[in-house]
Order: C-alpha cells, then sequence, then structure tokens
C-alpha cells in the first residue's frame, strides 16, 4: 500500500458512516440478488460500484432508498435504519438524491417544475424560494437558459443534468448514481460526467454505479467490485488499477479496460 | 461548462407545394382503373343513400312544423311559459362562462383562411349537390334557398382561395366566434322560417316571416354575450392567470346545480328556518373545521391529523348505521358534512405547509362548506314553480343537465376505482375489481331500473330521493365504472421509472399518484375518457324507461300524440337525432384538438 493510499485510508476511518450496510441480502423469487453484503461508505466520500451486468450493484443502490426490499441484514443511512416504517423510509428519501439510468423526468412538468416539486410538497418550501434555487442548481448544471422547456424538447445529457439538478434540489445528504451515463450517446457523456466531478469536488457523499473508468480513476475515493451477488474486493483506485488482489477483479478489468 | 449538446431546432416551416383541384382529383380519385371504378361505385352508393334520407325528410307525410311548433317543448319540456326568462338566465350565465372559459385557457382552433376557403367551397358544392338530390315534391323555397347558399359560399369561398396565396394565416379564435355569431344572427333576422306554436294548445302558423322576435332578441343577446365574454376571458387571463382560471374551474363544478336548483327550481327558502338553523350550522362547519383544518395541516402534525381523521371517520360512518336503523335523529346535513369533515381530515397532511398554504386550504374549505349547505339547503327547499305536467326539467335541458352531472361525478368515481384497482392492497383490488366487473356485466337499463325502483325501499327512514336524483345517482355508478377502466389503461402506460423517481424524491403516496402518476394517465386517457363521455351524452335517452321526459321521449311519444301532429314520429327522432350528432361530433372534435395541444406542449 502506497503511502498516499495510506493516508487516504486513515482519513476515511476518521469520519463518520453515512451508509453503512450489513449482510445485506436480496431475493427475486428464487434467484439471489444479494448475498450479504457488507458496504461502509464515509461522509463525504465518492464510492463507485464496479461489476459485469447481474451482479447486484444496481440492486444494491436501489436497496439502499428502499426502491427495492432487502430481506435480510440491515443498511443504516445517516444513523436511520431502514425498516417497513414509513416514516424512516419518507426521511431516508428525502436525505438520500438518486439519478437514474433512464433519467426518470416527469414529462407533463417543465424542466423548473421538476426541480422545484419535491422542495415545496416535500420539503414546505415556498414557489419562489424553492425556483430561486432551481434556477442556481440549473445554473451550477449549465443549462439555466432551458428551465421552461420540456424534458422532451432536451437532449439526453441536458435531460441527465436536470435530473441531477432535480435530486439536489432536495438538499440531499447522500446522491446515488445508477449508471447515470449508459442511456447517453457518447458526446454527451462527458458533459454529465463533468457535473458530478463537480459535485465529488464540492464534498458530496455519492455512491456510483457506472462503467466509466476513466471517471472512476478520477474521482472515486474507493472503488466496490462485486460479481454474482457478492463483494470481491474493496480499495482505493491505485490500489484496484495497479495491483487487485482477486482473480475475478483482474479478469473484469482485463476485459473492461 | 460549456453546454456542448446541441439544442433542437424548431422545425423550419416549408412552404407546402399546392396542387390543383383537378391535379388532386386525377391522383386520388381516378389514379388507375381500379381506383376509378371504387371512385364511381361509393360516389353512387353515397348519393343514393343521401337521396334516399333526403326522401325521408321530404317525405309527403313528414310534417315538419311539428318540430317547428314543438321546438319549445323539445328544449325545455313543460317549463312555465311566464317564467321562461328564467331558462334565458341560465343560459346567459353558462354561456358567459363558456365564453370566459374559451378566452382564460386560450382555446386557439388554429383555423386558417386556407381552410375557410376549403370548408366554404365544401358547404357550398354540398349544398348544390343536395339541390339535385332533392326529391320532386320538395318545397319550392327549400329549393331557393340551397341555390342561394350554394352560388354564393362557393363564390366566396373560391375568392378567398384565389386571393389568400399563402392560405395559413391563422384566424383568432374570437373573429371565428364573432364570424359564426354573425352568420347566424343573418340567418336568423333574415331567413323566413315563419312562426309555430302551442298557445294553450291551439297550433298556431304562421309561415313567411321570420323567427319570432321572442326567440330571435334573447339569442342575438346570448350571441353577443359569448363574443364580449371570450373577449373579457382573453384580456382577463392575461391579467390574473391562474386564479381566473382556477375560479372559472370552480364556477364549472357549481355553477350548473346553482342554475338547476335555484335559478330554475326557484325554491322558496323559509328565511326564519334559514337563520334559525341553516346559516348557523354552516358557520360552525366552515368556522370550527377550518380552524381544525388549519391547526391541523402544520408541518409535523400529520400523526396527529391521521389519528384524530380516523376516529372522525368511524364516528361518521356510526352515524350513517344509525340514520339506517333510526337510532337517533340527526339532520341529513349534519351527517354529509361531517363524514365529508372526517375525509378531509385524513388527507389534510398531503396539503400540509407553511402559513399561507394553510390559510388557502382552510379557506378552500369554508368556501366548500358554504356552496355545498347552500346547494343541499336549496335542493331540500319546495319550489316555486307551478308546473302543469310534473318533471319541471325535460327534453334538451334534462338530457344535457344529466349528461354533464354524470361525467363530472362519475370521473373522480372512476378514477378512484381505478387506482383501487391497481392498488398493492389486496382488499382494495378486490371491492373494486368486484365493483367494475358487476357493473360492466349489467345492462344500464337493468342499473337504472335498481336505482330508481329498489334504491328507495333501502334508504333510511325518512330520507327519500327523487326520480331525478335516482337515475343520476344508477348512471354515475354505471359510467364509473367504465370510466375506471378508461383510466386503468392510462394508468398502465405509466412507465415504472416514474413512480420510482417520486419515490426516490420522498413524495408521499398520495402525492405521487396526484401530481405525477395521473396528470400523465389521463392524459393518455383522453380519447377513451371523452368516447365515455359521449356514450353517457347519448345514453341519457334511457331516462324516458324510468319516467323522464328527454328528448327522445317527446319526439318518440309526446309529438305524436298531440292532435295536431297524430303519429308524426319521423321529423322529430330525425331532428333529434341531428342534434345527437351535432353535440357527440364537437365532443370528439375538442378532444383531438385537446390531445394535440397537450402534445405540443410537451413536443414528445
Amino acid at each position: 500500500m502506497s503511502i498516499a493510499d495510506q493516508a487516504l485510508t486513515e482519513d476515511l476511518a476518521s469520519r463518520d458512516d453515512m451508509i453503512v450496510c450489513t449482510g445485506v441480502s436480496k431475493w427475486f423469487d428464487d434467484f439471489q440478488a444479494l448475498k450479504g453484503v457488507d458496504v461502509t461508505v464515509k461522509d463525504r466520500e465518492v464510492m463507485v460500484v464496479l461489476g459485469p451486468s447481474g451482479s447486484g450493484k444496481s440492486t444494491l443502490i436501489r436497496c439502499i432508498n428502499r426502491l427495492e426490499v432487502h430481506q435480510e441484514g440491515s443498511i443504516i443511512v445517516d444513523g436511520i435504519e431502514l425498516t417497513n416504517d414509513t416514516r424512516n423510509i419518507e426521511r431516508i428519501r428525502s436525505e438520500v438524491g438518486m439519478v437514474f439510468q433512464q433519467f426518470n423526468l416527469f414529462p407533463h412538468l417543465s424542466v423548473i417544475d421538476n426541480i422545484t416539486l419535491a422542495p415545496v410538497w416535500v420539503r414546505k418550501k415556498s414557489k419562489v424560494e424553492a425556483e430561486q434555487k432551481a434556477m442556481e442548481l440549473l445554473e451550477r448544471v449549465g443549462i439555466p437558459e432551458q428551465a421552461q422547456k420540456y424534458p422532451g424538447q432536451l437532449s439526453g445529457g441536458q435531460q441527465q443534468r436536470v435530473a441531477i439538478a432535480r435530486s439536489l434540489a432536495m438538499e440531499p445528504k447522500v446522491m446515488l448514481f445508477d449508471e447515470p451515463t449508459s442511456a447517453l450517446d457518447p458526446e454527451m457523456i462527458a458533459e454529465v460526467l463533468d457535473v458530478m466531478k463537480d459535485l465529488a469536488r464540492g464534498g458530496m457523499t455519492m455512491m456510483v454505479v457506472t462503467h466509466e473508468m476513466g471517471f472512476a480513476r478520477e474521482v472515486a475515493d474507493r472503488l466496490v467490485f462485486m460479481e454474482s451477488g457478492e463483494v470481491v474486493e474493496v480499495g482505493t483506485p491505485e490500489h484496484f488499477f495497479t495491483n487487485p488482489r482477486e482473480e475475478r477483479t483482474k479478469l473484469f478489468l482485463s476485459q473492461i479496460l | 461548462m460549456t453546454d456542448i449538446a446541441m439544442t433542437p431546432q424548431p422545425p423550419i416551416a416549408t412552404p407546402k407545394a399546392r396542387t390543383s383541384p383537378v391535379q388532386w382529383v386525377k391522383a386520388n380519385l381516378f389514379s388507375s382503373i381500379s381506383n376509378t371504378i371504387q371512385t364511381i361505385v361509393f360516389t353512387a352508393i353515397t348519393l343514393g343513400l343521401m337521396r334516399a334520407l333526403l326522401g325521408q325528410v321530404f317525405a309527403e307525410d313528414a310534417n315538419w312544423s311539428s318540430v317547428a311548433t314543438n321546438l319549445r317543448l323539445l328544449m325545455i319540456y313543460n317549463y312555465p311559459a311566464d317564467q321562461i326568462i328564467r331558462i334565458w338566465f341560465s343560459a346567459g350565465v353558462v354561456l358567459f362562462a363558456a365564453g370566459l372559459s374559451l378566452g382564460a385557457w386560450k382555446v386557439e382552433p388554429g383555423y386558417t383562411i386556407g381552410r375557410l376557403g376549403r370548408h366554404l367551397v365544401g358547404v357550398g358544392a354540398f349544398s348544390l349537390v343536395l339541390r339535385l338530390l332533392l326529391p320532386v315534391h320538395a318545397p319550392g323555397a327549400i329549393r331557393t334557398w340551397l341555390v342561394i347558399v350554394g352560388v354564393v359560399s362557393l363564390a366566396i369561398g373560391l375568392v378567398v382561395r384565389r386571393f389568400d396565396v399563402s392560405g395559413d394565416r391563422v384566424l383568432g379564435f374570437g373573429t371565428v366566434l364573432g364570424g359564426f355569431s354573425v352568420a347566424l344572427l343573418a340567418v336568423m333576422w333574415l331567413v323566413p322560417f315563419g312562426q309555430y306554436g302551442l298557445v294553450d294548445g291551439v297550433l298556431v302558423a304562421e309561415s313567411g316571416t321570420t323567427v319570432a322576435s321572442s326567440t330571435k332578441v334573447p339569442w342575438t343577446i346570448l350571441l353577443i354575450i359569448v363574443v364580449v365574454s371570450h373577449r373579457v376571458g382573453v384580456v382577463l387571463g392575461r391579467a390574473l392567470g391562474g386564479s381566473l382560471r382556477a375560479a372559472l374551474a370552480a364556477f364549472w363544478v357549481v355553477g350548473p346545480a346553482f342554475v338547476i336548483f335555484v335559478v330554475l327550481r326557484d325554491p322558496a327558502f323559509d328565511w326564519s328556518h334559514v337563520w334559525s338553523t341553516d346559516i348557523p350550522l354552516a358557520a360552525m362547519f366552515a368556522l370550527g373545521g377550518g380552524a381544525v383544518i388549519y391547526l391541523l395541516a402544520a408541518p409535523g402534525r400529520a400523526e396527529l391529523a391521521r389519528g384524530i381523521g380516523a376516529l372522525m371517520l368511524v364516528f361518521a360512518l356510526f352515524n350513517w348505521i344509525a340514520a339506517f336503523f333510526g337510532w337517533y335523529p340527526m339532520l341529513q346535513k349534519v351527517r354529509i358534512s361531517f363524514l365529508i369533515f372526517a375525509i378531509v381530515v385524513l388527507l389534510v397532511p398531503a396539503f400540509a405547509g407553511d402559513r399561507s398554504t394553510r390559510r388557502r386550504v382552510a379557506g378552500g374549505w369554508v368556501a366548500a362548506i358554504a356552496v355545498l349547505h347552500w346547494l343541499i339547503t336549496a335542493i331540500n327547499t319546495e319550489s316555486t314553480l307551478v308546473i302543469t305536467a310534473p318533471p319541471f326539467l325535460g327534453g334538451f335541458v334534462l338530457t344535457v343537465g344529466i349528461a354533464y352531472y354524470v361525467m363530472l361525478a362519475s370521473f373522480p368515481l372512476g378514477v378512484l376505482l381505478s387506482l383501487a384497482r391497481t392498488s398493492k392492497l389486496p382488499i382494495f383490488r378486490v371491492m373494486s375489481t368486484g365493483y367494475i366487473e358487476v357493473i360492466r356485466g349489467v345492462p344500464l337499463i337493468t342499473v337504472l331500473f335498481f336505482f330508481s325502483i329498489m334504491l328507495p325501499l333501502f334508504l333510511p327512514k325518512g330520507m327519500g330521493i327523487s326520480d331525478l336524483a335516482a337515475v343520476f345517482a344508477g348512471y354515475t355508478v354505471f359510467s364509473a365504472a367504465y370510466m375506471a377502466e378508461n383510466v386503468r389503461g392510462g394508468l398502465q402506460s405509466v412507465r415504472r421509472g416514474q413512480y420510482e423517481a417520486a419515490d426516490a424524491l420522498g413524495l408521499t403516496t398520495v402525492q405521487r399518484t396526484s401530481l405525477i402518476v395521473l396528470p400523465q394517465a389521463l392524459r393518455v386517457s383522453i380519447p377513451n375518457l371523452v368516447g365515455q363521455a359521449i356514450a353517457v351524452f347519448k345514453e341519457t335517452s334511457l331516462i324516458a324507461i324510468v319516467g323522464g321526459f328527454d328528448l327522445l321521449r317527446i319526439a318518440n311519444s309526446t309529438i305524436p300524440n298531440q292532435p295536431d301532429f297524430l303519429g308524426q314520429k319521423r321529423p322529430g327522432l330525425l331532428f333529434i337525432s341531428l342534434v345527437y350528432f351535432v353535440f357527440a361530433y364537437s365532443m370528439s372534435k375538442s378532444s383531438q384538438r385537446l390531445e394535440a395541444r397537450l402534445k405540443d406542449a410537451q413536443a414528445r
């Protein structure tokens, strides 16, 4: 382990836990998608989740804001445990932002209404205040001039940036990204990744499922490699891309790089 | 960061290549031998059918003065003639609101000068073809008028088409409305339709004059109201925006009921009772309830509100059970208000917010209670009208009134049923599926019979239901099942990702449904919902079977029994067919326009 890695590991250990998954298991009928996953994401950490398709990485981050229900183990987000209690679920969801592969913007609402909807209805902010904040966020993701348009009128990259702004409008403590660039045309990937890098530099806690190795290398504090529902290896980018420990990790990286 | 993504550009309007009519005919009707044969055969069939229809219309034994004389009967049935100003006033109120709404929502049919030209040419050509197909014994005046209309509109149409080369200059809706009104008024004031009427059962017929001024003058005023209110709506809509539209939406829910129960029915209020009981009761519910809602809508009081709401709901339901067994007396108004209050308190957490939001929610409650209590009081008060043949509503007014309120009531019911049917909770799903399948498996007439004959037997003591209310309830129950299925189709088209995005943002289930899922589902369901609305409109003709006097019953049995028009069914039936068609067709047209407009807005 290099000195830089050592320092990072110590720094991370000193921070608070943001997401703690302990022995998380999940079945879809007979198929076990998660097999006792243990992952801890620290405050202000960027964690990238890697793995072949069907390895359970999307399922894992979807469990964290209860879009999927895990059947065994525990998930604790910012000190609140996810149980069937609706109040806990609502609290966690309003503190955890999520960006989807398919953007999932609301097509019947204009861009600005997409962004202000949750702050107004969930956070009970005033319309004016929410709109001010929304314009700031659109500024930050670089498309303030699209505020009055509808999602159907925007390109994929613009839509995904609006989706990020929509999540940020709730001032979340954690952002989850579920393959945010996989549905985009190649020329639009960079603009979305730029926004995400910006966010990471600003100290946002992020958990990102992606196949963008450049992004993982540049931005991630730690990477997790998953395969068939298990965590195979956790480590810093340097560790991963220079000398991964496990054979399966090596094989995957050789295929994808 | 730079915006490297390209912004979709609006398509550049390319001028359409104009083909001459001769070219068009060659390309579309006579392009090949088989096409030519098809064109000739189907033209012959169409002309034959039109000829047959005209033969019916101008049959020697068809006495059209049976319709002309009974127009009032067909429109308003036996509404007292000396009170007819109430009808005109009601029509004025409704048309005023309609004009305002069209203006406020900026309805623009996108009617171009080119289309006007084409339509005029079409009308002209059609009139001339009709003239050629007229049976020999058709009245001479009809021939003359058909030729006049045909030649004039053909000429104007051709001139318009000749001089408006681009053909895409848009005529504003105000212009179209104004032009249409002027044309209608010109016809009414200039064409000698003659005057017909039954005065105290005696037929008065005077041909060769224009329409009676007791018809002409009110219609002129009504049309002026529409045109002016549309203009006012456009101007006010710009100034007030959303609040005007909200007020108009509220009017369309309660306004027609106001017209029917207060203006047309003219309740004889017992003012001492109103002051001693009705108003204090309404005030108690409005102010007390408003205060409770204001307090419970504060953020963080959701649990408290749900608890109190649940307790109140149990008590409210108990009240109804008590009413059924007659355990203790209680005003129906109180039972209804309390039930609604309980439901609203249960839903309050969804509307929680800061002070101004809470004030608005409480204000909405006060307004709703005021309207509700006033309506219930008006409905339960005797009418001052002296009506010779009992149902005070009949004819076209009845058809439209029932159809409108059945649609209004069955729509939310249908939405709730469809949500229940797609719900995760098995009890809701089973109940709603059972309801929908049972109703859809039963003929409408059976449901109507059940409600008009059986329902009164099941009601609590001292609670009656008028025939009209029974019919209304039956139709609503029936139509809601079909509405539910239409909305379910829309619900299924909303993608899973929309639910997930709403969940991920922390919206509650009620918010997710009302803000995200339903708006999208309803948009998709518009064609089917309008289809259902048209079906409801036409099926109101079944009111006749349970004792109502709707258009069909008047045309089919009332008119043919009048001594002057014994056995005259045909003209009446043809006439009401035309009325049904005009309304059903305009509904279907407007739904197409609404769809196009929503699609435009989203550019999906």
